[in-house]
């Protein structure tokens, strides 16, 4: 074996491996790839592997990887005519290289475009929405997502037919007041604050008031329901003395009478009482004329 | 590569070791022995591997342990810590501008929310191959999430009673946009850190508080007067029946006992009445009059001179 020889061998697979170097080409799962013909594009592929290409031929590489593009806040006016900061993040990813090359060529571009026509339609469709439509408690109501959907279906077909690029998630990240309202929206939410603060405090006052109501009514019909059954119960026992005091003295109303006159005596007879007797009276007959009843004999 | 190993090394071997070197057919074969040898690599216990050929995933989960694949430029092998949970932070803390992290509630108050984001990956080769930046998906996706979830709700609602729910509806909204992306990764949990309104207004919450406080208070106090005024008047009810109780039974009883004794005396008397009359008389004059003052005239109480009668 000569040297000559050698060479000549290491040339020969040299040129081979070239050869399989210019008309092979791989593609990543992350790759969208053109293959094109002095500039001009003959294919489009997606499919990861190995693929085979006409040497002259040369490859473009896109990512067709999701990106997420911010395009900062802004400020927009909604359709009442309320300003509202509001920041978004989008989603998008190549789907179209060859008019993605012939319009925006890379992602800076993209960018830029995108940045626009978001804006535009994001600008349109909040003017079409009271700020009532954002930010709502009535269940239902409050349509972020939605407008943010809407905004993202009316920006990607745009944006799939004229850059090839699939705008596919719009999140409005960020809906708050521009800073300049800041000190009206602060001192609305004090007023608010205070008047909520009032609120629990009168409340308060009207359930104790009602509690200490309910307490002393209670307390009333507590007393005058005692009284009722006290005073029934008291009847009860007057009746039942009068009708046994009745049974017996009914019995001899006459004598009733004499015991009761000479009960009387000894209440309403005492020391500063007067009284004139005469010698005649039955009681002192005997002291003044000193008869013995016929009787006593 | 073939090329490469035939220059010419700095230390020239023996004509006889550089002839046999120079030789293909031994040169060969240890170049692509050295070659396939590269191809060895292991995975660590807490990673899985995504081996590419020709930029196609051919394995996306290789387990942990010694494995072999085609060594680049045909293949490559990305390790992944699949097992680590990954946790991003929105809000408040010092990596965005402190408006960033501003939320508005349903009843547009203004409010400063830090929330924390955790998830792991799910689907290692959609991971590596589908997002350009997994972490960003995932903290617009779950700022986007609750930004819709907070301009829905009270600002009262979500101070208090609602972070639970709030956290759900957000892990439940972010989730879905992130399966959306097909990124590979999975919420595993979505935490609200901090929610607090902002300092300019914070006092006018804290008095919301304390007015709130002062409120249960003073219904506290009237429940208390309640509390005391309501069983003392039941006891003062009591005590009214028992004092009528009392009175019926010594009515009744006094009744009973004065009608007893009527009825002895009477019988007495129904034997013999003049003298019982009598008795009776003359015991109520034996007690009565040595108390009163008595002037006795003659028989005939006309002739009397009533000036001559002493008053005491």
């Amino acid at each position: 074996m000569t040297i000559t020889r050698t060479y000549t061998r290491l040339a020969l697979v040299l040129l081979a491996v070239l050869l399989v170097w210019l008309s092979t080409f791989t593609v990543s799962e992350s790759d969208l790839v053109i293959v094109t013909l002095f500039g001009r594009p003959t294919r489009t592929s997606a499919d990861a592997g190995l693929h085979l290409k006409w040497p002259l031929e040369s490859v473009m590489r896109f990512d067709r990887r999701l990106m997420v593009y911010d395009p900062g806040s802004s400020e927009f006016l909604t359709k009442d005519k309320k300003n509202l900061v509001i920041g978004s993040a989008v989603c998008w990813r190549i789907v179209d290289p060859s008019r993605f090359l012939q319009t925006v060529g890379d992602v800076t571009g993209a960018e830029m475009r995108l940045h626009d026509l978001v804006w535009a339609t994001l600008a349109a469709a909040i003017g079409r929405v009271d700020l009532s439509e954002l930010l709502s408690v009535d269940p239902g109501r409050a349509h972020v997502q939605a407008l943010g959907d809407q905004v993202r279906s009316a920006a990607t077909v745009e944006t799939e037919r004229r850059f090839g690029v699939a705008v596919v998630d719009l999140q409005l990240k960020r809906i708050n007041f521009p800073e300049q309202n800041k000190y009206a929206v602060f001192s609305r939410m004090r007023a608010e604050r205070d008047r909520i603060a009032k609120e629990y405090r009168a409340k308060g006052e009207e359930l104790a008031i009602k509690i200490r109501a309910e307490a002393d009514r209670q307390r009333s019909q507590l007393l005058a329901e005692a009284y009722r059954d006290a005073e029934k119960l008291k009847g009860e026992g007057d009746a039942e003395a009068a009708r046994v005091y009745g049974q017996a003295y009914g019995r001899n109303p006459q004598f009733y009478k004499f015991l009761r006159t000479l009960e009387s005596y000894k209440k309403i007879l005492n020391e500063k009482t007067s009284i004139i007797l005469s010698g005649d009276s039955e009681l002192l007959k005997l002291l003044t004329q000193g008869k013995v009843p016929d009787g006593a004999r | 590569m073939v090329l490469a190993d035939l220059g010419e090394s700095p230390a020239l071997p023996p004509p006889a070791l550089r002839d046999r070197l120079r030789d293909v057919r031994v040169i060969a074969p240890i170049v692509v022995l050295a070659y396939l040898a590269a191809g060895i690599y292991i995975v660590p216990a807490d990673q899985q591997a995504v081996v590419v050929r020709w930029g196609k995933v051919v394995d996306s989960r290789v387990p942990p342990g010694v494995h072999w694949a085609w060594p680049s430029p045909i293949g490559r092998v990305h390790k992944l810590r699949v097992r680590e949970t990954r946790r991003l932070t929105l809000g408040l803390d010092g990596v965005e501008p402190l408006n960033r992290s501003q939320f508005l509630s349903g009843d547009r108050n203004v409010l400063n929310i830090r929330l924390v984001v955790q998830f792991a990956i799910s689907d290692p080769a959609a991971f590596l191959f589908r997002a350009q930046d997994v972490n960003q998906l995932v903290a617009n996706a779950t700022r986007g999430a609750l930004a819709q979830v907070v301009a829905a709700r009270h600002v009262d609602d979500l101070l208090t009673t609602e972070k639970v729910a709030v956290q759900e509806r957000v892990q439940q909204l972010a989730e879905a946009t992130v399966l959306r992306y097909e990124c590979g990764v999975t919420l595993l949990g979505v935490v609200l850190d901090s929610i607090v309104p902002p300092d300019d207004v914070v006092e006018a919450f804290r008095y919301v508080a304390a007015a709130r406080e002062d409120g249960d208070r003073i219904v506290r106090e009237a429940e208390s007067y309640a509390n005391g005024v309501v069983p003392v008047a039941r006891g003062e009810a009591a005590q009214r029946g028992e004092e009528a109780v009392a009175y019926n039974t010594q009515v009744v009883n006094a009744a009973a006992g004065d009608a007893a004794r009527f009825t002895g005396i009477a019988d007495e008397y129904a034997k013999t009445p003049r003298e019982t009359a009598t008795r009776l008389y003359l015991e109520t004059m034996d007690e009565v009059l040595p108390k009163i003052d008595k002037t006795i005239v003659g028989a005939d109480p006309k002739a009397v001179d009533l000036q001559f009668v002493k008053k005491p």
